[in-house]
């Protein structure tokens, strides 16, 4: 049968060349760290896939159909694997580029496997990035709103370089799309064709082995089965490590993105603390030296590394300078990590803080449950109602309807034309009461005629108010607004909605 | 002459039966195909270049600024206030792309402007030399200001500490004195004021929004 597969494709031959490669100084774990990387990547790609099965990209449903993945327990493990496989995936990029700095394994004949290597990080980071802003929580936006105004920074190009990134002059609906695109196809394209690229010039090159004077007496091993037996445990390590985080430590989604909210203090992926760090400690007016310069010189101080070691040997003694400026590169983006980090924390110590996950996640499946049980128990307004209190409820209710809803429906409910519909006069207004408690409580959305004209606009929730807030304020444009004489509505009706 | 042979099953390579070139004629031909295949390729690449990225250049039309009315108890709050600064809700009317339009709640923070002279002195981003407003609008309205509540660093959501009568950002640090001067931190600039008129016994307000980190006041939209 196999027999039969090769005659007519080669593929067993083709495979068997592609694992056989000789691994000097034989096969050890010391060389896990690109297989590692790799299978991180692979995880991303397949728990990204199915993702995209539940998530839909657009302002009113980003974070919406992200809750809904974090209440069915499969989507929401295949998400926490997502989140904890990227910073997996990161951590291990990292270690890969540290030893291959410590070995010396960029210089020649491998400085462009290196830069390759070196723009696969930066590809990486534009997809935590990218990926950050997706479920539209409020760190979400804030932290991707800072990522996106920091492009401002940049000379001459910076303002179109935002507004491209944003997709228009402020983030929204456009943004996340734009993110998604980015995040799913455009850059995972770019990271597939550049590890295609990194191994193609790691077969050529073959593996760099062990920073040895004289490579010549080093036994030689093989890459398959004996090295990728060692990947395949490393990997499963680490696999193991990414699903109990996952299923432990799962992420944490925040409310729902609020451009008005002022207490929200963001903060951003780990990886990034030590340039949020910069920041911070750049004063105001040098802030380009932070956001711009630095970032931009240790980018090409890297990937020029195998030019800038002037070194003949790989051997670690004789490349002191760097070795020298890489651990203090290092102890700067540990210090600046971990200060970042306090700093964050002693901040949402002074805030408010966010409201519990579950408590999050519940209140919105009470939206939910009260649409979708809409017509099934309609309260008695009219046994409710004593004739003194309601002119005083009707009363209240009008400053009520001032602050909240006349600068939609207008001052004498006569609406806005083609978007937002007038309430007096409008028979739905002045028809079951417990129908327009309900569209108070939980906002409308879409396409709506009153009185044969059409209206399109979007209603938020009301929840926010009190019960009596609602009650009064749906008596008064029951009763009272515009020509309007139906019957007036309690607090009691308000809560049995609510519930 | 040219033959054209398979690699036979087991044969590595494709070399095998071909032939090398052998008169000039057939080598100008080969390189006319090489030349003639990149340029279908480049052809078709840049063809559909232009559509895609005509198609990413983002729309920034800015439009015009529409009044909406402030919050009546939050207008009143800062009417009465002596030296606090107060924050005033209001909903914002706004399209955001293709989705119908919304009303969202929004904030700004409103103070009360006792001495015109010593608001003009200490924001002289504000004003010219001899006093004029730089801004196409009435900075000071019947003695009060209000300011945008978006922090002119990085677009956060900026804070009002009553106590030390600061506005202080909690992304990266920025500090205003209670007339919105800059006084610590990365911002560029004081805070940006916003248009205010009272209209039929209620105030409103224009929503503009102004590019971020620089210290002029460039506007990037009037909605959301």
């Amino acid at each position: 049968m196999l027999n039969w597969i090769e005659r007519r494709t080669g593929f067993i031959s083709q495979a068997k060349e592609f694992l056989e490669e000789d691994i000097p100084g034989g096969a050890s774990y010391w060389y896990v760290f690109g297989s590692a990387t790799l299978f991180a990547m692979m995880l991303q790609i397949v728990t990204g896939i199915f993702l995209t099965f539940f998530y839909s990209p657009s302002a009113s449903t980003a974070w919406e159909s992200t809750r809904d993945m974090y209440v069915h327990p499969f989507q929401h493990f295949v998400l926490s694997v997502h989140y904890w496989g990227a910073s997996a995936m990161i951590a291990l990029l990292f270690l890969h580029m540290l030893q291959a700095i410590v070995w010396g394994a960029y210089k020649s004949p491998r400085e462009v496997q290196w830069i390759v290597g070196v723009l696969l990080l930066l590809v990486t980071m534009v997809l935590g990035l990218t990926g950050y802003l997706l479920p539209w929580d409020m760190d979400a936006y804030f932290a991707s709103q800072v990522a996106i105004n920091l492009t401002l920074q940049m000379p001459v190009i910076g303002a179109f370089i935002q507004q491209f990134a944003q997709d228009g002059t402020t983030m929204g609906t456009l943004t996340i799309n734009r993110f998604f695109g980015l995040h799913v196809w455009l850059m995972p394209a770019a990271l597939v064709g550049l590890v295609g690229a990194h191994l193609a010039i790691f077969r050529w090159n073959g593996p760099a082995g062990p920073p040895v004077e004289d490579p010549r007496p080093l036994k030689v091993g093989r890459f398959w089965p004996d090295q990728m037996f060692m990947d395949a445990v490393a990997s499963l390590f680490v696999f193991l490590i990414i699903i109990a985080l996952a299923a432990f430590a799962p992420p944490f989604l925040d409310a729902k993105a609020d451009p008005s909210n002022s207490t929200f203090i963001p903060y951003p992926a780990w990886y990034f603390l030590d340039l949020f760090g910069l920041l911070q400690i750049i004063p105001g007016d040098y802030e380009i030296i932070g956001a711009i310069i630095i970032p931009g010189v240790a980018t090409a101080l890297i990937l020029l590394l195998p030019w800038i070691d002037r070194s003949t040997t790989r051997m670690v003694g004789s490349r002191k300078p760097i070795m020298w400026l890489v651990a203090g590169s290092l102890a700067v983006m540990w210090w600046l990590t971990i200060w970042s980090q306090m700093s964050i924390v002693q901040k949402q110590a002074g805030a408010p803080p966010s409201a519990p996950e579950a408590q999050i996640l519940a209140a919105q499946e009470q939206t939910n449950i009260s649409e979708s049980g809409a017509g099934g128990t309609a309260p008695s307004t009219n046994a409710n109602a004593g004739g003194g209190s309601a002119a005083a409820a009707a009363q209240a209710g009008q400053t009520v309807y001032q602050q909240n809803c006349s600068s939609c429906h207008g001052a004498s409910g006569s609406g806005t034309p083609g978007v937002f519909p007038p309430l007096a006069g409008n028979p739905f207004v002045t028809g079951n009461a417990s129908d327009v408690i309900k569209l108070v409580l939980n906002g409308k959305a879409g396409p709506l005629t009153v009185n044969g004209h059409s209206y399109n606009g979007q209603m938020p929730p009301w929840k926010s108010l009190s019960n009596k807030d609602i009650a009064d304020v749906v008596t008064y444009i029951r009763t009272t607004l515009g020509t309007n004489h139906a019957s007036p509505v309690t607090e009691a009706d308000v809560a049995k909605l609510k519930k | 002459m040219s033959t054209h042979a398979h690699a036979q099953p087991g044969e590595s390579g494709h070399a095998a039966g071909r032939a090398e070139p052998q008169t000039a004629e057939e080598i100008t031909r080969r390189r006319f195909m090489a030349n003639a295949t990149i340029t279908i390729g480049g052809v078709i690449g840049l063809v559909l270049a232009i559509p895609i990225v005509g198609s990413l250049i983002p729309d920034v039309g800015a439009g015009g600024a529409t009044w909406t009315p402030l919050d009546a108890a939050g207008w009143k709050e800062l009417q009465s206030a002596t030296d606090k600064a107060v924050k005033i809700d209001f909903n914002l009317r706004t399209k955001d792309a293709y989705l119908p339009m919304q009303s969202v709640p929004e904030s700004v923070w409103g103070i009360k402007v006792k001495d015109v002279a010593k608001f003009k002195a200490a924001r002289t981003d504000l004003f010219t030399p001899a006093g004029k407003d730089e801004l196409p609008y009435e900075i000071v309205t019947m003695g009060f200001v209000l300011f945008s509540p978006i922090c002119p660093h990085l677009g956060c959501r900026y804070n009002y500490d009553s106590d030390s009568n600061k506005f202080l950002c909690p992304c990266h640090g920025s500090q205003f004195d209670e007339l919105g001067a800059h006084i610590a931190g990365p911002a560029a600039r004081g805070l940006d004021p916003l248009p205010l008129r009272e209209q039929s016994g209620g105030a409103q307000v224009e929503w503009i929004r102004y590019k971020a980190t620089i210290p002029d006041r460039i506007v990037v939209s009037y909605s959301s």
